[in-house]
């Protein structure tokens, strides 16, 4: 049988999001930040910790074995994590005027 | 006690529903002011993406002679179909779509959208920028206006206009929908603009010259069977290039969004297409794809809802933007309606669903209310007929000096070796059964 019949998945190459995050330009909010973790333990005890895949910047970064952190600088705002993350356990609200992503071309 | 903002009309949002909005609203000389969260407008707005002649004619019918900043008209539309290693493209260029404007355009949000709100307000609106909305006024149940961010930041207005996008929580704030983005109905768009010389997008794609582009669905191995699809469009010196998935499959599978965008750039037929390009922007954005099935209530006392924030896209055939021009349109406009007999009531901004009824928004929704769902239902769209059609024409050319009724019964087989013809005979039924709605 030749391979065309086959459909083997190319794999899935691994990218450093940080490199691609360079492209953005932030306003940074230092006083506030719109995104927090209701309650560190439920990420504690999350099996999958799936936010670390979803997250299309990478935000949530394990820490010291099953700590999850967010890098909130990091954020576009785009909303998946405040519906997939398996326990709702994401507060999540726009940031501040004139704060977080501004897209230079869109 | 300072003294209280008021205007006519508050619209939250300045994206294409809500300067859309604005303008027509102002226009018909009502004061309009359009509070947005950006640093200006545009700035939170990211799409793949073209923009509708006949929606920007609409409402500029001299849209072309104000110099608006688009990117390369859309000459050449179709699909591409990915297998893991091959691609079989579908696209029509003349005919049809040779029309002058033609019917699409390449854009960027960040420039088209502060352009779009300058012309609102050059209609008259007032552009808050920097300025969050957070919650609303009420006097009696009736919605009377909003409140921001800012210190004394009330602002007052008999009739406020709602685009605030795809994460619509001022919108569930209103009750005029239960419930948060449905997963298995919101998709995850990732995209990278990648720069290149303007000769070499035209040498790589076939282009003759910058006044032709190129607006691509992509289908197949792009979205690795996950419900989704892949795009490519050209700007004047960039690729615009990305992938977006439904939510529910991005949890399942759980694929880096990255590196599905990054496995799709690798894919031997798109590699060459971005060699050497530079990288200007990566983002991401969500699609509220369930149209009619996430439709929230468009109106309440004192308040109406139009574009992302509504759930007004349609997944398969790209439209959105025009959806939300034509939304902001039909809400300003019973706005007006709703000043000259000076009633605020849902009753009274329940035309705004009247009117939407009698245009394609609603129309297109309601006939493809099914889309989503089957979308979900059958990833063979997404993964086994765009490998088979790569296999069958594959097959069919390089047949030659072999007895071809072999041939024929090889393409069949790369066929039900991977789908049993009943099950693909009903696959292709309800397809039918999705586009027209029944």
């Amino acid at each position: 049988m030749s391979k065309k019949q086959t459909d083997n998945k190319r794999e899935l190459p691994q990218v450093y999001v940080d490199d691609m995050l360079m492209s953005l330009k932030y306003f940074t909010d230092e006083q506030e930040l719109h995104l927090s973790i209701i309650d560190p333990a439920v990420c504690q005890a999350c099996e999958d910790q799936p936010c670390i895949d979803f997250c299309p910047v990478g935000a949530y970064r394990p820490q010291d074995g099953r700590t999850v952190q967010i890098a909130v600088q990091s954020c576009v705002e785009c909303g998946t994590c405040r519906v997939l993350c398996p326990y709702l356990n994401v507060s999540w609200k726009n940031p501040r005027g004139g704060y977080g992503v501004s897209y230079k071309f869109g | 006690m300072t003294e209280k903002i008021q205007f006519d009309v508050v619209v939250v949002g300045a994206g294409m529903a809500g300067s859309t909005a604005a303008a027509i609203a102002a226009r018909e000389g009502l004061q309009v002011a359009v509070i947005e969260r950006g640093q200006k407008p545009g700035a939170k707005n990211y799409f793949g993406g073209a923009l509708y002649t006949h929606a920007l004619e609409e409402i500029y019918p001299d849209f072309f002679d104000r110099k608006p900043p688009l990117e390369r008209p859309v000459t050449e539309t179709g699909f591409w179909f990915l297998s893991n290693d091959g691609l079989v493209k579908a696209t029509v260029q003349g005919g049809y779509i040779d029309n002058d404007p033609v019917d699409a355009y390449v854009a960027l949000r960040a420039e088209f959208d502060l352009w779009w709100a300058e012309q609102a307000a050059a209609e008259g609106a007032f552009f808050i920028p920097k300025t969050l909305v957070t919650d609303f006024l009420y006097e009696d149940g009736q919605v009377i206006g909003v409140k921001t961010d800012r210190p004394q930041g009330d602002v007052y207005a008999p009739v406020v206009i709602v685009c605030e996008g795809v994460n619509n929580m001022l919108t569930q704030k209103l009750g005029l929908i239960d419930h948060d983005l449905r997963i298995s109905k919101t998709a995850l768009a990732v995209k990278q603009l990648i720069s290149l010389p303007p000769k070499e997008i035209n040498a790589r794609l076939g282009l003759p010259d910058t006044k032709h582009g190129m607006a691509i669905s992509v289908v197949g191995d792009v979205s690795m069977g996950m419900p989704g699809l892949g795009f490519l469009y050209t700007t004047t010196s960039a690729l615009s290039i990305g992938v977006g998935v439904t939510l529910d499959a991005l949890q399942e599978t759980q694929i880096k969004p990255y590196n599905l965008l990054q496995r799709y750039l690798e894919h031997p037929a798109i590699a060459p297409l971005v060699k050497d390009g530079q990288l200007m922007e990566y983002g991401a954005h969500l699609i509220p794809e369930g149209g009619w099935t996430t439709l929230p209530k468009l109106y309440t006392a004192g308040a109406m809802v139009a574009g992302d924030a509504a759930s007004m896209v349609n997944a398969i055939h790209w439209e959105g933007t025009n959806m939300a021009i034509t939304a902001g349109k039909q809400a300003a406009l019973t706005a007006v309606e709703a000043h000259k007999q000076q009633d605020f009531s849902a009753k009274s901004l329940s035309k705004y669903q009247d009117r939407l009824k009698e245009t394609f928004v609603l129309k297109d929704l309601k006939q493809y209310r099914k889309m989503s769902a089957f979308l979900s239902n059958h990833p063979e769209f997404m993964d086994i007929y765009p490998a088979f059609l790569n296999d069958a024409l594959g097959l069919f050319f390089t047949g030659f000096g072999k007895p071809k009724r072999k041939l024929y019964k090889r393409i069949f087989r790369s066929l039900t070796n991977r789908r049993p013809l009943f099950k693909a005979v009903g696959d292709l039924i309800a397809f039918g059964r999705a586009v027209i709605g029944i």
